[in-house]
């Protein structure tokens, strides 16, 4: 009954009041005639109300002509109906047609990338072939062949084992599985020396293979073999033997930097006047939104994105970038001399940090300051470190 | 008194003469009357809900009776806001508080 009722909506129907002397007879008419007719009640002896379909409503002229019964439509209802009251509204069927053009745009294009399991540095690797192959958020899906976009990260992008790229909705996503570096195969019976990678005092030594030249205490210099991998025997007539030489060279390293000392100090500030120039994000794309350009000397600029956060947490690819930018004001500041000391030494340290390996060991620094030429002063911080300077270089053929 | 086996034979009266031929061969063949007679299937459900198949039309609609023409003859159906749920040429549903269903009025 259900379906029926429902299939009635579809097809759209009429609620008829229909008055005369004998409504029974126009409803015998009517279901002679094939036309059905349903909740039929009784308003008054001379009146009834009852429902038909449209297609009832336009066979019915005869019978109600013959029953002598006016009929008149109460109500129209159903789907019909229900639309031929947008049938005027110019607006909302372009509305409407707009609606689903956009629905099908949006649901047909790629709206975020992303890449799982593997290391971080190898994203914009990864990102970098995507790029080439012109796939972005905001490229259409159709054109997209995830087998070939994978075949080509794997070929363009060293230590993968393995891509999968695969498109769920409007996301892509790339899994990729790291393989693991071989180690690299030391070849015994090629001849290989150990040398120092620079000068350092030596202060412990382990020797796998090969004969060492230096011992424990010797100064050694940048270059110089420290243990050889051509083993002469003792009788000249056995002739030599080559090894892959092995080990470690821990010495004593120094480095030293020196830098004038400034006695006036450049001081940055904001002056407290800013400007800001905000951009309207969607997928990768931006547009400026009209506001005129900072008009100061010298300024600094921070950006930062506002992100539009939609429903369960997800991020949605539209949002601001405001990039503010601060004007600055230079202002030179006499210094004593105990802050410009420290100053100085800073910016000594941090250059030293640059220079230094990240695997040596601090052991000692030493800060102090001379009088060079023009009387300038200038601080001199040397550190003393311990490395393993050991380098390998393939043994010189005699 | 004698005895024997009688056989009373019904009076010719009583046989219903007014049979058609489907009817007839309907019983023969054991099939269900209502499907190739034109006789009037009554089916109630509940008490609100009463089906009528192969009518031939209504003759009266009231609030509180509806009179339907069969080929049996008239069936009346009384009760209170009685309403006709659906009617094509073949079957009439009445709906509404059922009180009486009446043949021969």
């Amino acid at each position: 009954m259900f379906l029926v009722h429902l299939w009635n909506y579809i097809r759209g129907y009429v609620i008829l009041l229909v008055t005369g002397n004998s409504v029974e007879r126009f409803i015998n008419i009517c279901s002679k005639r094939q036309i059905l007719l349903w909740d039929i009640v009784r308003v008054t002896d001379r009146s009834a109300t009852m429902k038909a379909s449209l297609r009832g409503f336009r066979l019915m002229r005869p019978a109600a002509k013959k029953s002598g019964c006016r009929v008149r439509i109460q109500k129209r209802k159903g789907l019909p109906f229900a639309f031929s009251r947008f049938k005027k509204r110019k607006g909302f069927k372009v509305g409407f047609f707009l609606f689903i053009t956009l629905l099908t745009l949006s649901t047909s294009i790629i709206w975020d990338i992303q890449i799982n399991g593997c290391k971080p540095e190898m994203i914009p690797q990864v990102m970098n072939v995507l790029n080439m192959e012109k796939i972005g958020r905001g490229s259409f899906k159709m054109g997209l062949n995830p087998k070939a976009i994978a075949s080509k990260i794997r070929l363009s992008v060293d230590g993968i084992a393995w891509v999968g790229v695969e498109i769920k909705g409007v996301m892509l996503y790339v899994n990729i599985e790291d393989s693991i570096d071989a180690p690299p195969l030391i070849k015994n019976n090629q001849a290989f020396d150990i040398v120092a990678e620079r000068d350092g005092l030596i202060v412990q030594m382990e020797v796998y293979a090969g004969k060492a030249l230096v011992r424990k205490g010797d100064t050694v210099k940048k270059d110089q073999v420290l243990v050889t991998g051509r083993l002469e025997s003792m009788y000249p007539e056995f002739g030599t033997r080559d090894v892959h030489a092995m080990g470690r060279i821990i010495a004593r390293t120094w480095y030293e930097s020196s830098l004038p000392v400034s006695m006036e100090y450049t001081q940055r500030l904001r002056t407290g006047k800013t400007h800001q120039v905000t951009y309207l994000r969607f997928l990768d794309g931006k547009i400026r939104l009209p506001g005129a350009a900072p008009a100061f000397d010298l300024y600094e600029v921070t950006t930062y994105d506002k992100t539009l956060t939609g429903p369960f947490g997800v991020s949605l690819p539209i949002g601001l970038t405001i990039e503010k930018s601060f004007e600055i004001m230079e202002r030179q500041v006499p210094l004593t001399f105990d802050e410009a000391l420290a100053i100085a030494e800073e910016k000594a340290r941090e250059e030293l940090a640059k220079r230094i390996p990240p695997d040596s060991r601090v052991v000692d620094e030493k800060v102090h300051h001379y009088t060079g030429e023009n009387n300038q002063t200038y601080v001199q911080v040397v550190v003393e470190c311990e490395e393993d300077i050991a380098g390998l270089r393939p043994a010189s053929i005699q | 008194m004698k005895r024997g086996i009688h056989r009373i034979k019904p009076a010719k009266k009583d046989r219903e003469s007014l049979k058609s031929l489907g009817e007839r061969l309907a019983r023969i063949f054991e099939i269900p009357g209502d499907v190739i007679g034109s006789r009037p299937k009554v089916t109630a459900i509940g008490r609100g809900e009463v089906m009528i198949e192969n009518f031939k039309g209504i003759m009266d609609f009231q609030d509180g009776m509806i009179r339907i023409n069969t080929q049996n003859g008239v069936i009346k159906v009384m009760g209170s806001n009685l309403v006709i749920r659906e009617i094509t040429s073949e079957e009439i549903i009445i709906g509404g508080k059922i009180s009486n269903i009446d043949y021969d009025a």
